[in-house]
């Protein structure tokens, strides 16, 4: 089909490490419900098995699927808020004790409660410190959603704006020369393909823009007419036209609003087949083998 | 469904992102304009579909807006729409406490963003502000997705958790001499503080953010306590959403691939919060379209993407046997591209 020609698959380019090198933190984000921990985990596996990397998964603040994460042999890691907070404050007044008690504090730890942003800069701090400390290390993020994914991007410049000087500006800048001016960060947008999913993708990537996160990687999950049995219905109608009913109407409409909305969008969307799988391990094995197969869904 | 839904002060849609919460909360507020009931529609997610689903402007929020529903092919029927905007919320708050000045605040401003932080606490008290005016028969809540919505179900908690006892006391003690209207506030509410033995945290503050910081925090800190009234208001509206007379829950889920374990993981968290007047809303169903499709037994392939199919339709339909909502209301999958038009036929299925 046209189509697929038109949006092809970027995405093996964009995690190979000949290719773009400096690419060592993955961000998938995305509204909830689109698919994004079996991509997470996919690319994650992707990169490790296909790129020869070391790779680390992590969920961000929201528990991590470590029975499956076993499964599919992909190393992660755990972080807790409060631990990392801990740390991290313990760091900057050279003393954990006087950081234990501060965090302790009802006030303090009502703050955090009330400003989720500080929390999530600091865990975003955290993993960038893992990054700086292992140059082989590439670390594959699945983010919360895309709300919780602009406010941890707007975090720091927030802090910037309030704390003004001290310790934490400090690090907010080196925070941001990695992401940014180093281009270490690299966010991938998964979406399903309807009008409202995919306006909404833009909107966060503009938000995101604001935010100083450029480039983002669309994903345009769950494709039906990708689908294998699909297609091949498709090509069978072509040869022999008695098989014509094959595909039941509604099927044909949905394939028929995809590619519609497919028609609107540019280069930067990666197509993503529908696979005919309910178990969660299958799933992440099938999108695997599409990678390695440049956008192939048998 | 076998009964009619009552009509509560408020309706409460929650659900993971993408399941047509937006859509369906829309439909649902035309569903009842058209039977001439007084609607608002609220909308507290930042994403704001619902300015698309409505066709508003982003100038036009923070503010009450009438929807001509001649949009949805109803003529002659309306009903009013907001999307929250913290900022106006704020400054509603701080000009009926008179605490326009303290809360001109650069560390509040920040806050109040749409991502600053505060947009779920800012909710909560605008809902309570909506209901207070008892201008609508009911009000439809649009909520945040997933774990945003948690956020804001937990968000009066940790209102209650700011002004907590310890912290309170200190501004009790120090409330004898704390008059705002004093020239000297500022320095005597530092001395304040710095008896109250919260000296030595600042000290240690000051140290990691710089010494403006601390003046601008403790600015913010006097000024949301001055308001404290109000979020301590808001905490009412927590209470009376736990009471089946005041509120009807939505739970929102659809039967793409990827929503049932999120959908399951809401339902858990939400559903301390809900009482059994909750139903489960499952968008997007195939179910109609794949009874009447019968693939040739010959095509293994075209069997298997049916049967997955299926097996997603039915992981739904267990989740409302964990939990044991009132009823579960199917909504086939609208085969239409604009949002419009799938408000239009979703209304057709409410009862």
């Amino acid at each position: 089909m046209k189509e697929d020609t038109t949006n092809s698959l970027l995405l093996p380019s964009i995690l190979s490490s000949k290719e773009n090198p400096e690419k060592r933190l993955f961000i998938v984000t995305g509204k909830g419900g689109v698919g994004k921990t079996t991509l997470a985990m996919a690319f994650a596996k992707y990169l490790k098995d296909s790129d020869s990397r070391k790779v680390l998964y992590n969920s961000f603040d929201q528990p991590l699927p470590e029975g499956l994460l076993k499964e599919l042999s992909i190393p992660y890691f755990k972080l807790c808020m409060d631990t990392s907070a801990k740390e991290y404050i313990g760091k900057k007044l050279h003393s954990e004790t006087v950081a234990g008690w501060i965090m302790k504090t009802p006030f303090f730890s009502s703050l955090f409660n009330m400003l989720p942003g500080l929390g999530h800069m600091i865990l975003l701090g955290h993993i960038i410190n893992m990054l700086e400390e292992d140059p082989e290390l590439t670390i594959v993020i699945d983010s919360p959603s895309s709300g919780h994914a602009i406010t941890m991007f707007e975090s720091p410049l927030n802090f910037r704006d309030m704390f003004r000087t001290g310790l934490i500006v400090n690090d907010i800048d080196r925070m941001e020369d990695f992401l940014f001016k180093n281009k270490h960060l690299q966010v991938l947008i998964a979406a399903l393909p309807t009008l409202m999913a995919t306006q909404e993708a833009k909107d966060l990537a503009v938000e995101l823009e604001q935010r100083n996160v450029k480039d983002p990687l669309f994903i345009l999950n769950d494709l039906l007419h990708l689908n294998s049995a699909v297609q091949n219905s498709q090509n069978t109608n072509e040869d022999h036209s008695q098989n014509n009913d094959e595909l039941p109407q509604f099927i044909k409409e949905k394939c028929k609003l995809e590619l519609e909305v497919l028609k609107e969008l540019d280069q930067s969307w990666n197509p993503i087949a529908h696979f005919s799988e309910t178990n969660n391990k299958n799933l992440v094995t099938a999108i695997v083998h599409y990678l390695n197969h440049g956008g192939n869904p048998s | 469904m076998t009964q009619e839904i009552s009509l509560k002060p408020i309706e409460i849609f929650c659900g993971t992102g993408g399941v047509g919460k937006t859509t369906l909360a829309t439909s649902r507020a035309l569903f009842l304009a058209k039977q001439k009931k007084k609607v608002l529609l609220i909308t507290i997610d930042p994403a704001r579909r619902l300015k698309q689903v409505l066709g508003l402007e982003d100038k036009e929020i923070g503010a009450l807006h009438k929807i001509d529903c001649a949009i949805f092919d109803e003529p002659n029927v309306e009903f009013s729409a907001l999307l929250m905007s913290p900022k106006t919320t704020l400054q509603r708050m701080a000009q009926k406490s008179e605490n326009e000045r303290e809360l001109d605040n650069p560390i509040v401003n920040i806050l109040t963003r749409p991502y600053g932080g505060m947009n779920e606490i800012m909710a909560i008290i605008e809902v309570q502000y909506q209901l207070s005016l008892k201008e609508f028969d009911t009000i439809i809540l649009d909520t945040p997705p997933g774990k945003h919505f948690i956020d804001f179900l937990q968000s009066s908690e940790k209102i209650k958790q700011f002004f907590d006892k310890s912290f309170v006391e200190i501004f009790k003690y120090m409330g004898k001499k704390f008059n705002r209207n004093e020239e000297g506030q500022k320095s005597g509410f530092l001395s304040l503080i710095v008896t109250s033995g919260i000296k030595k945290l600042l000290k240690y503050l000051e140290k990691v953010t710089g010494a403006d910081f601390v003046e601008d925090f403790i600015e913010a800190i006097s000024g949301l306590y001055l308001n404290r009234q109000s979020f301590l208001d808001a905490l009412e509206f927590q209470e009376n959403l736990k009471k089946e007379s005041y509120s009807n829950w939505f739970l929102v889920t659809s039967v793409e691939q990827f929503k049932h374990d999120e959908a399951k993981e809401l339902q858990t968290e939400a559903n301390q919060f809900m009482h059994k007047d909750s139903y489960l809303l499952v968008n997007k169903s195939l179910s109609p379209f794949l009874e009447k499709w019968q693939p040739n037994d010959q095509n293994s392939e075209l069997i298997r993407l049916r049967q997955s199919m299926k097996d997603r339709e039915n992981k739904i339909k267990q989740l409302s046997k964990t939990v044991g909502h009132k009823a579960e209301i199917f909504f086939p999958e609208v085969l239409g591209a604009l949002p419009q038009s799938h408000v239009k036929e979703l209304a057709q299925h409410w009862k």
